[in-house]
């Protein structure tokens, strides 16, 4: 009796354990991303005031390290920061008080800035070298490099800089370049603050000036997460900034390739389980072509490409189009989607199919007006299953030369195409800053669509047992 | 014309059936005469539904069958080269052990046979007599849309089905132990319909329940082990079975 029971319990803890694993895995992964993403708000926020930026860095002289600084790479015309007078070119130094060596420090700072929805914070930036030193003019005495203004900006007039004077240290960081004067500027505020002391020779004289060139204002932030997540899903690509990364093309390019694998794979699977189930007699044949089915079920997702690429994209002239990647994908779940409808057509009760034979109907119209109708729930849920494991598959469309990285929505079937998971991969592989969030945020977007189709198919398969089970 | 010169509908000459290597129905001849009841009766696994299943072909479905011998519809054998089965199943119906009806209203059950035969006329109508002469008309006229088979009682959903066959007008319906998964009043109505029934309709009946078949059918054949051991008129059979296999069956020693 109790060795009996030892066994029972042994199996419930087993059972126990799978489960909690799978539910354990599930849940840390949607956090694992969602925390991953949360920063998109924020990034959202900046590139909605206006601001794109880039990661640069300074080499400081005579010495290994290099100090890094945030330039802003764009500003967007009629934003905020435009108002502000910000223009591309300008270094951005501080964000509510802290110093931005590197894009992330801004998202995050506006990120994390008390507050509720709208936060307006202090910012302070150099503008572009032009407007904060004027023309510079590099020459060399004797090897050693000099840094001449050649033409002081209205700005280095109001430091009390003249023409001629030859720029010898910014902030103890030695100028050796017309590009580099400016860059140690913006380090050296960012680092030591303003006024900064700036050395240089005049009239054959050595002089210390403490100037400061940055211009400081208040910038307002809106930190909306629906918003973020929407622009996100629906602007374009913007290769560059990851604060403008849009989702759409890959997103469209996922619907437009699932669209036409259905098209394909769809009757294809049902018309091949149909037969298989139905009318298929029993013999060698038949065997044979079950056999195969249910290998090719199983076969690696990446041997599909590869047929794709030499069936579809070459011997067939698709090339790396829409169309080729619908075709390719059909083949993947083709054999998924036979067994899952057979699976469906089997469970149709036999005496149904009697019952539409005896009043004389043939057997296509047994099938057509009776076995097909009951099975449906059935089939629409294995059809979904099987849609959503395609709409996850990377590796059959980069062996079929998917582009990874399209900026438009493509617009025939002709157009090549990126998806979901390629231009996950794609913003993955990349080493700037915020690219891991962007794509953190579509794996994101990716499992919660994944989810939905999930369901769909459980309420499908509930409102089947509904209303059948009379 | 007396029973026993009633004209033979179906007749099975010489008929056997296998499943693969085991045989079901062996050199069975028997002759099934117009609008009279012929019960089928034997102990399970007599080969009793197997036979009347063969009379529609139904056993088409199931991998492995062969036949051999003949069945003849009129004269005509429909086991042969170019039958059409669907056209054997438009004269021939068949009502289950289990009632089957579609996941459909209750009109769309009526009227699917109709539908695919091409019928065109008043469907409405044909449904009416259908259900009508299922005895059924009065419980479901006001929900004939909105009902579906399975919103039916079970003894319900059985005169759905003979309405379903009737809908298409066979020569000969074929009942599979219809009273089976009934209870006794919803038999009782059944039994009554069959009855009423076989003015218009040849009816074949298969049953395990011997008191069934002594009450409706003219004629019984008595099978065991796949052999047809006695068929005579009910009301002999029962008195004074010829066979003593037949005599231990009725007086309930085996079976």
């Amino acid at each position: 009796m109790r060795g009996r029971r030892t066994v029972g319990w042994v199996f419930a803890a087993l059972a126990a354990a799978a489960l909690g694993v799978s539910l354990v895995v599930l849940i840390v992964l949607i956090a694992i991303t969602a925390l991953q993403a949360g920063p998109i708000t924020s990034m959202r926020a900046v590139s909605g005031a206006g601001i794109s930026l880039s990661l640069r860095s300074l080499d400081i002289p005579g010495t290994r390290d290099s100090l890094a600084y945030a330039t802003v790479a764009q500003v967007e015309a009629g934003s905020p920061a435009a108002g502000l007078g910000m223009s591309r070119g300008d270094a951005l130094i501080e964000v509510g008080g802290t110093g931005v060596d590197r894009p992330s420090r801004a998202w995050d700072t506006v990120g994390a800035a008390p507050g509720g929805r709208e936060v307006t914070l202090p910012v302070a930036w150099m503008p572009r070298s032009e407007v904060t030193l004027g023309a510079l003019r590099a020459t060399s005495v004797q090897g050693a490099p000099r840094v001449v203004l050649s033409s002081p900006s209205e700005s280095a007039k109001a430091g009390a800089l003249r023409a001629g004077d030859v720029l010898l240290a910014v902030g103890g960081i030695p100028i050796v370049g017309t590009r580099q004067a400016w860059e140690a500027l913006v380090v050296a505020a960012r680092t030591q603050g303003t006024p900064i002391e700036l050395s240089l020779e005049r009239d054959g004289e050595l002089q210390v000036l403490r100037w400061d060139p940055t211009v400081r204002a208040e910038l307002r932030f809106v930190r909306d997460p629906l918003r973020a997540w929407w622009t996100f899903l629906t602007t374009l690509n913007e290769p560059r900034y990851p604060e403008r990364a849009g989702l759409l093309p890959a997103f469209a390019g996922s619907v437009y390739v699932v669209l036409v694998m259905g098209a394909v794979a769809f009757p294809l699977g049902i018309a091949g389980a149909v037969y298989l189930e139905e009318y298929a007699p029993s013999n060698v044949l038949t065997r044979v072509i079950e056999v195969l089915v249910a290998n090719l079920a199983g076969m690696p997702s990446a041997v599909v490409g590869i047929i794709g690429l030499e069936v579809f994209a070459r011997a067939l002239g698709a090339g790396r189009s829409i169309l080729a990647g619908g075709f390719t994908l059909s083949i993947l779940i083709l054999p998924m989607m036979i067994v899952a409808v057979r699976e469906a057509l089997r469970a149709v009760p036999q005496t149904l199919r009697e019952a539409a034979l005896a009043v004389g109907a043939t057997r296509w119209e047994t099938v057509r007006h009776h076995v097909l109708p009951y099975a449906l729930p059935g089939i629409l849920t294995g059809t979904i299953l099987s849609f959503s494991r395609a709409l996850g598959e990377a590796a059959p469309l980069l062996l079929l030369g998917a582009f990874l990285f399209v900026t438009y929505v493509p617009q025939g079937l002709g157009d090549s195409f990126t998806v979901v998971p390629l231009q996950i991969f794609e913003w993955a592989t990349r080493p700037q800053d915020g690219f891991a969030t962007v794509a953190a945020a579509a794996i994101v977007v990716l499992v919660a669509l994944l989810l939905v189709l999930n369901a769909v198919a459980i309420i499908l398969r509930n409102r089947f047992q509904r209303r059948w089970s009379g | 014309m007396s029973e026993h010169e009633a004209l033979p509908v179906l007749s099975t000459r010489s008929f056997s059936l296998w499943y693969g290597s085991h045989q079901a129905v062996i050199e069975v001849n028997l002759d099934i005469a117009e609008r009279q009841i012929t019960a089928i009766i034997g102990p399970s696994g007599c080969g009793k539904s197997t036979l009347i299943r063969a009379f529609n072909r139904l056993n088409d479905l199931i991998p492995g069958v062969r036949t051999s011998g003949e069945i003849l519809f009129r004269g005509e054998t429909i086991y042969g080269r170019g039958v059409d089965p669907v056209n054997v199943r438009h004269h021939i119906g068949m009502v289950f052990q289990k009632p089957n009806p579609f996941p459909k209203s209750v009109f769309e059950n009526v009227a699917f046979g109709l539908r695919i035969n091409g019928f065109r006329g008043n469907l409405a109508e044909r449904v009416e007599s259908a259900l009508e002469r299922a005895a059924l008309w009065d419980e479901v006229k006001d929900d004939l849309h909105r009902k579906t088979g399975y919103d039916l009682s079970g003894g319900q959903q059985q005169r759905l089905c003979i309405a379903r066959a009737l809908a298409v007008d066979p020569e000969v319906l074929l009942m599979d132990e219809p009273c089976s998964a009934l209870d006794p009043i919803a038999t009782a109505k059944i039994e009554d319909l069959i009855r009423e029934l076989a003015s218009s309709v040849t009816v074949a009946i298969v049953t395990h329940n011997m008191q069934q078949a002594a009450r409706v059918s003219d004629f019984t054949a008595f099978m065991l082990l796949g052999e047809l051991v006695e068929f005579g008129l009910t009301r002999e059979l029962f008195t004074r079975p010829k066979d003593s296999r037949t005599e231990a069956y009725i007086t309930g020693r085996f079976g």
